[in-house]
């Protein structure tokens, strides 16, 4: 599928990887959907597209709810005549421990309460299902050839502190599998699904942290430095182009390993 | 230049070479981009018409709340905030204008 004249929806795209790949498509000549939570963002992003002479709309929308992921997509087809793209960057954090121990007694002091759990569920997995739901069923009765993408993370191999994030993103790394069997039985040739899974990546929240945290943190990654958010977008943009990535996630991290040069 | 209200927001819909952009009325006389390259080649009433379309589908108004969600509530400390239940068979998505809405 060509870049140029294709239509793309991007949640998450006020910030982060989200932004880039929004101003990845929109150079290169897609018409592009930035979804997201804050309004101040949307309007700074189209903004910018605005001034490097792209097409866009902004749509505010939480994507844990139907009715605002079906808003979303409906502003976009009827901006743009059409979707060909979905990527769902939209994502939270969360972290903690799912028990927390007293240091002296070594009982149990606290607990991960779903006050951390649910909002994290929400927003990464059942929002994602919801925006990529919605992608499909535009894409399957408008007849227009198609790519849903997931957002993954290295993480779905199982970090500590993140049993909620992680546990979506192993999600999320398996969906496209899932849809593109469901596609199959069903006779839906013209749509791919691919999961992308970052690694550590140069967003506001890493390059902003505690610096000899980020020290130890780019120690484990061979490329030594952080993925650039542009960097997964390239990723995306060639998924869009080469059809023969299909059912799959693809990892870009750089090279992450564990202690003794072992990758993981 | 066309200009038209919407559920109490200013937009402007002005052409931008060969397309056409939306731009909405924000407070202190500030402006931000709603669309931009949108409907090419559309004449100026096409492009106000669709205008409004579009303007209504990205900000829907008048929705029916049926029922709180209180399966999914948002926590802020011991605050439960409950939203609406969208999955409920009665919940109305009004996506017609508001003064159409009934009461």
């Amino acid at each position: 599928m060509e870049i140029k004249g294709s239509v793309v929806l991007v949640t998450g795209g006020g910030n982060g990887i989200g932004e880039q790949v929004v101003k990845f498509f929109a150079q290169r000549g897609a018409k592009v959907a930035v979804v997201d939570m804050v309004q101040k963002n949307i309007d700074r992003v189209v903004a910018d597209v605005k001034a490097m002479g792209g097409e866009a709309i902004g749509v505010q929308a939480n994507v844990t709810s139907e009715a605002e992921t079906a808003k979303f997509v409906k502003a976009t087809v009827e901006a743009f005549g059409k979707l060909n793209v979905t990527v769902a960057c939209a994502g939270i954090i969360k972290d903690g421990t799912m028990l927390t121990l007293d240091k002296e007694t070594g009982k149990v002091a606290r607990k991960m309460g779903l006050d951390k759990w649910q909002p994290v569920i929400d927003v990464n997995l059942t929002g994602t299902f919801l925006t990529l739901r919605d992608s499909a069923e535009a894409m399957v009765n408008g007849g227009w050839p198609g790519l849903l993408v997931t957002i993954s993370s290295v993480n779905k191999a199982g970090q500590v502190g993140q049993l909620n994030y992680s546990s979506t993103k192993v999600a999320d790394a398996l969906m496209p599998k899932i849809i593109i069997g469901e596609f199959m039985m069903r006779g839906i040739k013209n749509i791919r699904c691919v999961g992308i899974a970052p690694g550590y990546t140069a967003t506001p929240m890493l390059t902003g942290m505690n610096q000899d945290a980020l020290k130890a943190i780019l120690a484990d990654v061979h490329l030594g430095r952080l993925v650039e958010p542009e960097e997964i977008a390239k990723l995306i943009g060639h998924c869009v182009e080469n059809e023969a990535i299909n059912a799959t996630t693809l990892e870009i991290t750089g090279g992450l390993c564990y202690e003794h040069g072992i990758a993981k | 230049m066309d200009k038209f209200t919407y559920n109490d927001m200013e937009f402007a819909v002005a052409a931008a070479g060969q397309a056409w952009d939306i731009v909405r009325a924000l407070p202190g006389g500030a402006s931000a981009v709603v669309g931009t390259g949108l409907f090419p080649g559309a004449t100026a009433t096409d492009a106000a018409a669709r205008a409004r379309a579009l303007v209504k589908a990205i900000y829907p108004v008048g929705v029916k709340i049926v029922g709180p969600d209180v399966a999914h509530p948002n926590m802020i400390g011991g605050l439960r905030i409950v939203g609406p239940d969208v999955t409920h068979p009665n919940f109305i998505y009004w996506d017609k204008d508001s003064v159409s809405c009934p009461k």
